[in-house]
């Protein structure tokens, strides 16, 4: 009886261990379909738009001495569209924001649509929504993201690929990425 | 909760091994924790059968843990020494392919994760099955749902330093999560999007937590076992070796293979996936990364509520030890037994003795151990004292169905108390006491001289024991002359310790026939009318010095 239940034993740690090597490298269906992925992500920095004014004598002195700017500015990021037509069909449209809690930061882009494989006609767009005003300032930091950026190819989507479109801050335009090109 | 100490009697409490008694919290509660008791019943009388009850694994659950994180660290120590932040993936194939540096040391830090996932779980159940999660125990608890957190998140930073298909899935699964709290501008998915490659940096700052995870999970040990007396830090060591090498020549039988690179321009059909750690990835997959964080902060509250939704309340609630100082000769045996550290000896202002007992009603569990360890009877929880069993005992020797040369089995309620119904066809008397190790050794003997034939104390396994020490502190009292000792003029023929847990009801009858057929072979017992128990001490006022 206790042979029985050593062996039993061994045989029941076997499977335990077996059992742990065996759901440790189980496969995961990841991905089932064949579908490739359109990827837009990018970041950039939004125009910002501002309202400025010249503050009077009084107020000006009623400041104190380090605070007593010329010119005090309000604003807030611009607002952008986002639009994607698949084969002329719209598959996203979205307003883009800065980050932050007060918008105020860069904006960043990011979208996954999945789409069948083979060839297909990709129009991305992305536009500014708000203009700047006459009384804007212009304080900029760093290269802001054009008013209008566009995409407009004939793509060739495989199985289970990711096309990436993607904002070059250099050329200051749209691409495309896929890994290879 | 006890039986020979309550109110109603010896045997006319919880004894069909539910451990369903009038402390039980709410019902939904209430019913899960008797579900989890009965599977855990089971499977702890299969493994007490297989591995024997020294060595069964799910009673060991949490000392295991404690070994598989020494051999996490031994053998992420030595992996460490060959990876490459700067080529994460190529460095681990390069270590996946030797065979004699690498592949099985990894195999080994791979499967003790995924087991130490395991034990881990197990572990918690037992308590949870227990009632071993609130009151005082309530620190241990939610420091062990902390732990389990870490565990999972050094495992996924242990598979994201891999850097291969399944790394990446977990990489972006946890920044889409980490993505719906308004800590960053600028969510972190966008380092695997494939605009740039994923920065150093970010390998650098995986390793780190890495590594620094698994020491902070040392520092909420410490905490989970602070309250503990003597914590058992590590299982007996065949089991120790047994179950390291079981794991290593799995990784030897079963070689660990590279999953391919992390590509972001590449969606995989499949992703071999170690399903301990990534079990949540469906579901997280599907329902995306804001809910799926919700989920997991739902789970993690969850966890750490249990000790409040077990609680028992009111009177409800098993009271505290106390300490009759009237009584109490300050021999320091009731803080040196006390398995939760909530008796310590202060100074005494009375001439009676320099020391008396002191209870840290915050510490104690109200287990009772206490009880049986007191020679004079001055500490216990109100009810459970020795001189309140000893009360409870001589009820039960007046009782008419009493009958001279029966054998009493004094049974665990969380044990052997189960199978009332079996002991009395096997012959026996079923005594139920709330756990055997605060079971005073005057009971044992005042039963013997009140004419009984024998006393069977049916203890539970000692690793199975819900205070943790009881049957330890049993044997020792009956048979070592620990404090509270049995005293030596008690017959050792007539008194017998077996060890029974809750699912073991063909042990139990086989232990009450044998020892029933063993004291038929006694000669009778001569039963004195009203016998006296030294009590060694009697109640001296402390003003009177």
């Amino acid at each position: 009886m206790q042979l029985l239940n050593r062996a039993l034993a061994l045989i029941v740690t076997a499977a335990i261990v077996t059992g742990i090597a065996w759901a440790s490298r189980l496969p995961m269906a990841a991905h089932g379909s064949s579908d490739a992925v359109l990827r837009l992500a990018w970041s950039a920095r939004p125009e910002r738009i501002e309202e400025c004014r010249a503050p009077s004598a009084e107020e000006l002195a009623s400041r104190p001495k380090h605070m007593q700017q010329k010119l005090i500015c309000d604003g807030t990021a611009a607002r952008y569209r986002l639009e994607v037509r698949h084969d002329g069909r719209l598959v996203a449209d979205h307003e883009v924001r800065g980050g932050g809690l007060r918008h105020d930061r860069r904006l960043y882009v990011f979208h996954e649509l999945r789409v069948p494989p083979g060839n297909a006609h990709v129009d991305v767009r992305f536009t500014r929504i708000d203009s700047p005003t006459s009384k804007s300032a212009s304080h900029q930091r760093g290269e802001v993201v054009p008013a209008r950026l566009a995409l407009d190819e004939q793509l060739t989507f495989r199985p289970r690929e990711v096309v990436l479109v993607t904002y070059d801050a250099d050329d200051r335009e749209l691409e495309i990425e896929d890994g290879e090109r | 909760m006890t039986a020979v100490m309550s109110e109603d009697g010896p045997l006319r409490n919880d004894v069909d091994g539910s451990g369903a008694t009038d402390l039980m919290p709410i019902a939904p509660v209430r019913w899960t924790e008797r579900a989890s008791r009965r599977v855990l019943a089971g499977v702890d009388a299969f493994c007490n059968r297989l591995y024997s009850a020294r060595f069964n694994p799910v009673y060991q659950s949490g000392t295991i843990v404690v070994a598989l994180y020494l051999v996490l660290v031994v053998t992420g120590l030595w992996l460490i020494l060959f990876y490459r932040v700067g080529a994460p993936w190529e460095s681990v194939a390069r270590l996946t392919a030797n065979v004699w540096i690498g592949n099985w040391v990894r195999g080994l830090h791979r499967y003790a994760t995924d087991l130490a996932v395991v034990a881990t779980a197990v572990h918690a159940f037992r308590m949870f099955a227990q009632e071993r999660t609130w009151g005082a125990r309530a620190l241990a608890w939610v420091s062990g749902a902390v732990l389990l957190l870490l565990l999972f998140v050094c495992a996924w930073t242990g598979y994201v330093m891999v850097w291969d298909t399944f790394g990446q899935q977990l990489a972006q699964a946890g920044a889409r999560m980490f993505d719906t709290l308004p800590v960053l501008s600028e969510p972190t998915s966008r380092a695997f999007t494939g605009e740039q490659p994923v920065p150093t940096v970010f390998f650098f700052l995986n390793l780190f937590a890495h590594i620094g995870v698994p020491l902070t999970m040392g520092v909420v040990f410490w905490l989970h076992v602070k309250r503990l007396h003597r914590p058992l830090l590590l299982p007996p060591r065949p089991l120790l070796w047994s179950t390291v090498g079981a794991l290593f020549a799995v990784a030897i039988a079963w070689p660990l293979e590279m999953a391919p690179k992390a590509n972001p321009f590449v969606l995989p059909e499949h992703v071999p996936t170690d399903w301990f750690v990534a079990f949540w990835m469906p579901l997280a997959r599907s329902v995306g990364g804001g809910t799926g964080l919700l989920i997991a902060v739902a789970v993690g509250l969850g966890l750490v509520a249990v000790p409040i939704v077990t609680r028992r309340r009111g009177t409800a609630a098993p009271p505290p030890s106390v300490v009759d100082e009237d009584v109490c000769t300050g021999c320091t045996q009731c803080a040196v037994d006390c398995p939760y550290g909530a008796i310590t000896m202060i100074e005494r202002v009375s001439k009676r003795s320099d020391l008396v007992a002191h209870v840290d009603p915050s510490l104690c569990v109200s287990c009772g151990i206490c009880s049986g360890s007191c020679a004079p009877m001055g500490v216990g929880p109100a009810g459970r004292t020795g001189r309140d069993q000893l009360a409870v005992a001589r009820e039960f020797l007046a009782s008419p169905r009493r009958v001279r040369g029966e054998v009493v089995v004094v049974a665990c309620q969380h044990g052997g108390g189960a199978f009332a119904g079996n002991i009395a066809a096997q012959g026996g008397v079923p005594y139920p006491v709330s756990c055997s190790g605060n079971l005073h050794t005057s009971v044992i003997e005042l039963l013997l001289r009140g004419g009984c034939g024998g006393v069977l104390v049916l203890a539970c396994p000692p690793r199975d024991c819900w205070n943790r020490e009881g049957p330890v502190w049993l044997v020792e009292r009956v048979y070592h002359d620990r404090e509270a000792e049995l005293q030596a003029r008690v017959d050792r023929a007539r008194v017998r310790i077996a060890n029974v847990g809750p699912g073991e009801r063909r042990r139990a009858i086989e232990a009450v026939a044998a020892f029933v057929k063993d004291i038929a072979a006694l000669e009778p017992p001569i039963a004195e009318r009203l016998p006296e128990i030294d009590t060694e001490c009697e109640p001296v006022p402390i003003d009177a010095g």
